[in-house]
């Protein structure tokens, strides 16, 4: 319904009010996902294990699709290059009138299909998996050059509490309403898996 | 054009009766003359002069003059891009001698009466109303003169008239004024026309009357269209190809938030809440039965498309050409392919409608007003004339909106409610209820003389329909025709001078709903034949476009293609060899009457044909617009291109991919070429069809170039390097 | 839930579910029909705005987050009698057929200017991938070209 503006600081404290709420509220969403029911692992997981877990995570589509070896995101199942030949552009956020936030807003969208979360982008170019084995991902998120000066809390942080990679868990519907496809290790046990990891000094196998 | 079909002025209506006449022949008649009446038929359609099939004699229907001196022209042709109306605004002004300005064209509402029998499509509307319209405009002229100079006290033959406003012995009257006091009008005899050379409007490239409008973004759309008090509907459709609606779970969605009803049908079921998204909502929580005989997938499709199977109509035929290429080592074969096309138009189909007991308002966009109006009210069980179809602009129509359930449906709602109801498609439902552009299969066989020349050639095209199953045609015409017309469209060997030539259409009914695709069959046929020439004429070392000019008859159709094929060349610059890792392409097709020629210029980058510059002529008889003309060359060449490099519909378990755009490609901004050259041809000076023929060359002249740049012959659509 | 923001200039407040389409509420509730659907999956760009002078895609967008924001439509692109220049460069190369996907074309050009003045031909193909069925992109090109030279006259 429309409400005419009646005082100029109607809309400011509406906005503030708003805004907050907002602000400490949790994202809704309509996505369909159901609690997931983690199955606790009766023994710690050695090194060499989280690391297998942690990789079965960061080599699936979901994450790699948008870690492209190239200038070109790829999205889907098929990890086909995304449609309508979207581009990095220079801040991984896209191009000057065609940002990622053209479509792309800080939650998934399930009217539309389109996937959403907070910074929205592609990993810079120094993050490239796409093509890359396990062993060559790894040494490359623990490579202060190419994973964005990063300590290995730091990335342990990033891995485990960036929106944006955990979206992953969250990925809504594609434009279809079909629900994509998770990764194969519940986000539960793949934070258990990173924190493991990295406890035991994150080992990488020699390959 | 073959020699025995050479009948000229055939209107539609004469073509009707004689149908009635010749089911009557044919039904007491052996085969080998029922093949032999199906071909004249043939002949005849594919030289039919456009012809309107609605009034054409009550200016008053057309005209409607206000106090301020506008004229408003009350369209039964709908605006879908092509520019219609700023054709007609055109031909008018010229004829009323009023200034374009004050025109204002408006769709005819059915209920004005102003109503065209069949339909907007087939590139016939200029040219089917450029006689009457200049006869009505001219006989309004006469009429307001007349009443003129009743008032004024003068004779008509002191009048003169300039812009509407007319002057005699001093004093002036505008029409406007005129007609304000008339209130009984007498129609007189037609008056004569004008010299086309005294035409102010016509032949000029004057901007679209509906410009303006279009750059602000105006409410213009059936998609924009609202009444009072207006509801949301939703309704839901077949999510796969054969499936019949069995009944449907609607308890959850009833009680959903907004929610006024839900309208189960014997057919269908649908919902109308207050909101759209509510309706959107709800429609999602109704969980709907299908029943459906067998699941479907492309390669089913592609087994049933196949030249060999199904029936065949020869519908040209001209000397032996069987005979000639029965066997032989010398005979060359070559087959080609096309796939399911969508129409993809950017504004859904929908709705509003508002039933108040036994009458009924629609608007809607249509292409077939007086069927869209026929179908609401044999539905709703009342008289057409109770129906008022209200036209609005169509954000394209391509052939989608030549049959228009929606308008039933929405009726349905309305009906169920007793309120106004709007109700659209969703895209998914778009792209997977599309009357779809039919998959073809074509086989080409030839033998060349000595002199490499063509001695004998054949076209077998196998296509899915577009005709047959359209409400626009009597179920009638399919015993009687035998092959399809749109099927078969483009399909005809241009080349009368090769002294054997025949053309085989095998029809095939396909399981989902394929019917009229801007163009119909022209695109796919013109890309077989087309092709097959280039081939040809490479194995007899010959050019390309002489080789095609040498093979062309010199009655009126020869010597208007040939002068496309001449002018399109030397615009071009056409050479038959790869320059900097460009080469050029050749192609030229004659559809509805109307010559074009196509040259394209062509490389491969990052493993993709790009297509550079194309350069198009064309002969429409006569451009009423020149700009406009360009425009839907520019629009056809690149939307023939899209769907010639991109464009393809797939079937997976019954269902039908893709159901968006992007995975459905089609062309971008960065796809279309950044050059088009297009030379316009006036040879009869008589407007004939533009919005369709210029679609038919781009798909075998792009083929033809990646052949020289590549050695590869690319024989499907769409067309693949990778 | 209620969301206030400006568009076209004006302050709006609605009342509706927080995750209904922005496109919706301009269409439906604010009466601006200009900004069209062609797709609803953020795939065809017709119902392109700006969102506090971004090019946004109205029917992805979920009306919550507009709270604050400045919206422009085509509605909002002319000045009252004044086109923008990129609608004067419309007008001047006659670029509409059936002119349903133009107020959305216009839009994502518009914005395209503002962060690019004198776009090259690869900066159009790069940031216009709105579908136009008429395929009125070689006029659109035109277009382009010319509105960003008004524009620098203008200035």
């Amino acid at each position: 319904m429309i409400i005419p503006e009646r005082s100029r600081w109607f809309p400011v404290l509406i906005l503030l009010l708003v805004g907050g709420l907002l602000g400490l509220s949790a994202p809704e969403n309509r996505s369909n996902s159901q609690i997931e029911v983690i199955p606790q692992s009766a023994t710690p997981l050695d090194g060499m294990q989280a690391f297998d877990q942690v990789m079965q995570v960061l080599t699936h589509k979901r994450c790699v699709n948008c870690h492209p070896a190239g200038d070109r995101p790829r999205q889907g199942e098929d990890s086909h290059y995304h449609n309508f030949g979207v581009q990095r552009g220079k801040g991984n956020h896209g191009v000057a009138a065609l940002t990622c936030n053209t479509c792309h807003q800080a939650e998934n969208n399930n009217y539309a299909g389109v996937p959403g979360a907070p910074d929205w982008s592609l990993a810079p170019r120094s993050m490239a998996w796409e093509g890359l084995s396990r062993v060559e991902i790894a040494q490359s998120i623990l490579d202060p050059a190419r994973n964005g000066g990063r300590t290995l809390a730091q990335t342990v942080s990033h891995l485990t509490e960036h929106e944006l990679v955990l979206w992953a868990w969250d990925p809504g519907v594609d434009a279809n309403g079909i629900p994509r496809e998770k990764p194969p290790v519940s986000k539960v046990d793949f934070i258990k898996a990173v924190r493991a990891w990295a406890a035991a000094g994150a080992p990488i196998p020699a390959k | 054009m073959s020699t025995e079909n050479k009948k000229k002025g055939f209107s539609r209506r004469k073509f009707l009766t004689r149908s009635a006449i010749g089911l009557g022949v044919i039904l007491g008649s052996g085969y080998l003359s029922r093949n032999l009446i199906r071909r004249y038929l043939a002949g005849a359609i594919n030289e039919l002069e456009p012809s309107y099939q609605g009034n054409t004699k009550s200016p008053s229907l057309w005209f409607e003059i206000t106090a301020a001196n506008e004229i408003i022209l009350h369209s039964p042709k709908v605006e879908m891009g092509q520019g219609t109306f700023t054709g007609l605004a055109q031909i008018a002004a010229d004829e009323l001698e009023v200034d374009i300005s004050q025109i204002q064209v408006v769709h005819a509402a059915s209920a004005s009466g102003n109503l065209d029998g069949l339909s907007t499509g087939g590139s016939t509307s200029i040219s089917g109303l450029w006689q009457p319209l200049r006869e009505l405009a001219a006989t309004m002229r006469e009429m307001v003169k007349q009443a003129a100079a009743q008032q004024m006290g003068v004779d008509v033959a002191e009048l003169s008239v300039n812009n509407g406003v007319i002057t005699a012995a001093g004093k002036s009257l505008t029409y406007g004024a005129v007609v304000k006091e008339v209130s009984e009008w007498v129609v007189p005899k037609t008056p004569p026309l004008k010299p086309i050379k005294d035409y102010k409007f016509v032949g000029k490239p004057v901007p679209r009357v509906d410009l303006r409008d279009k750059v602000l973004g105006a409410p213009i759309f059936g998609m924009d269209a609202t009444m009072p008090d207006m509801l949301f509907g939703a309704v839901v459709r077949p999510p796969m190809i054969g499936a019949t609606y069995a009944g449907a779970d609607t308890a959850a969605a009833a009680k959903m938030p907004g929610v006024v009803k839900i309208v189960s049908e014997p057919d269908f079921v649908g919902v109308v809440a207050t909101s759209r998204m509510a309706a959107e909502n709800a429609k999602q929580a109704i969980q709907a039965n299908w029943t459906t005989e067998k699941s479907w997938q492309t390669a089913d499709i592609e087994a049933m498309i196949k030249v060999g199977q199904g029936t065949p109509y020869v519908i040209q035929k001209s000397g032996n050409a069987q005979r000639l290429l029965a066997a032989g080592e010398d005979i060359i074969t070559a087959e080609f392919k096309s796939p399911i096309g969508a129409h993809a138009q950017l504004e859904p189909n929908g709705a509003v409608a508002f039933v108040e007991g036994d009458k009924a308002t629609i608007m809607i966009s249509t292409q077939v007003v007086k069927l869209t109006r026929g179908e609401v009210a044999k539905r709703l069980g009342i008289a057409e004339e109770n129906v008022n179809i209200q036209p609005t602009f169509l954000g394209g129509g391509f052939g989608r909106r030549l049959h228009t359930p929606n308008a039933v449906q929405a009726a349905v709602l309305s009906k169920a409610v007793g309120k106004p109801v709007k109700c659209f498609f969703d895209r998914q439902e778009e792209f997977q209820n599309d009357t779809f552009r039919p998959p073809t299969h074509h086989v080409l066989k030839a033998k060349l003389d000595a002199d490499g020349m063509i001695a004998a050639i054949e076209h077998n095209v196998s296509s899915g329909d577009v005709m047959f199953g359209s409400p626009m045609f009597p179920a009638l015409a399919e015993p009687l025709l035998g092959a399809d017309v749109g099927a078969w469209r483009g399909g005809m060997i241009q080349y009368g001078a090769i002294p054997n030539y025949q053309t085989i259409s095998w029809r095939v009914k396909l399981p989902f709903a394929t019917s009229w695709w801007r163009s119909l069959g022209l695109l796919a046929n013109t890309f077989a034949i087309e092709s097959f020439m280039d081939e040809l004429a490479l194995k007899a070392g010959k050019d390309p476009v002489e080789y095609r000019l040498a093979q062309i008859q010199d009655d009126e159709a020869g010597t208007r293609l040939k002068s496309v094929i001449r002018a399109a060349a030397e615009k071009a610059g056409w050479r038959d060899e790869v320059v900097d890792g460009r080469a050029m392409g050749f192609a030229a097709s004659t559809d509805a009457q109307t010559p074009c020629a196509q040259v394209v210029e062509v490389s491969i980058e990052n493993e993709e044909i790009k297509v550079h510059k194309v350069t198009c002529a064309i002969d429409p008889g006569l451009a009423v617009n020149p700009d406009q003309v360009r425009a839907q060359c520019e629009g056809a060449i690149i939307m023939g291109l899209s769907a010639t490099m991109y464009e393809q519909m797939i079937v997976k378990d019954s269902v039908l991919y893709p159901t968006i755009y992007g995975p459905y490609r089609m062309a971008l901004m960065r796809d279309a070429p950044r050059e088009i050259d297009v030379v316009i041809l006036e040879n009869t000076g008589v407007p004939g069809a533009v919005g369709e023929p210029p679609l038919g060359p781009i798909g075998a002249a792009i083929a033809n170039a990646v052949f020289r740049l590549t050695g590869r012959r690319l024989r499907e659509m769409p067309l693949a390097i990778a | 839930m209620e969301v206030s923001f400006l568009i076209n200039g004006v302050s709006q407040r609605v009342d509706v579910d927080a995750d209904t389409p922005l496109l919706w509420v301009i269409r439906d509730i604010l009466d601006l029909k200009g900004t069209k659907f062609g797709c609803g999956k953020a795939a065809c760009g017709a119902c392109t705005i700006h969102i506090d002078g971004e090019a946004v895609r109205a029917c992805a967008y979920a009306v919550k987050f507009a709270e604050g924001k400045s919206i422009t439509t085509i509605e909002g692109l002319s000045v009252g009698d004044k086109l923008h220049p990129v609608q004067q460069a419309w007008m001047e190369e006659v670029v509409p057929q059936c002119g349903y996907c133009q107020p959305g074309f216009m839009m994502a050009t518009a914005a395209l200017l503002e962060k690019i003045p004198q776009p090259t031909d690869q900066d159009i193909d790069d940031n216009i991938v709105n579908v136009c069925r008429c395929a009125t992109y070689y006029r659109m090109r035109k277009a382009i070209h010319r509105a960003a030279a008004i524009k620098q006259e203008t200035r």
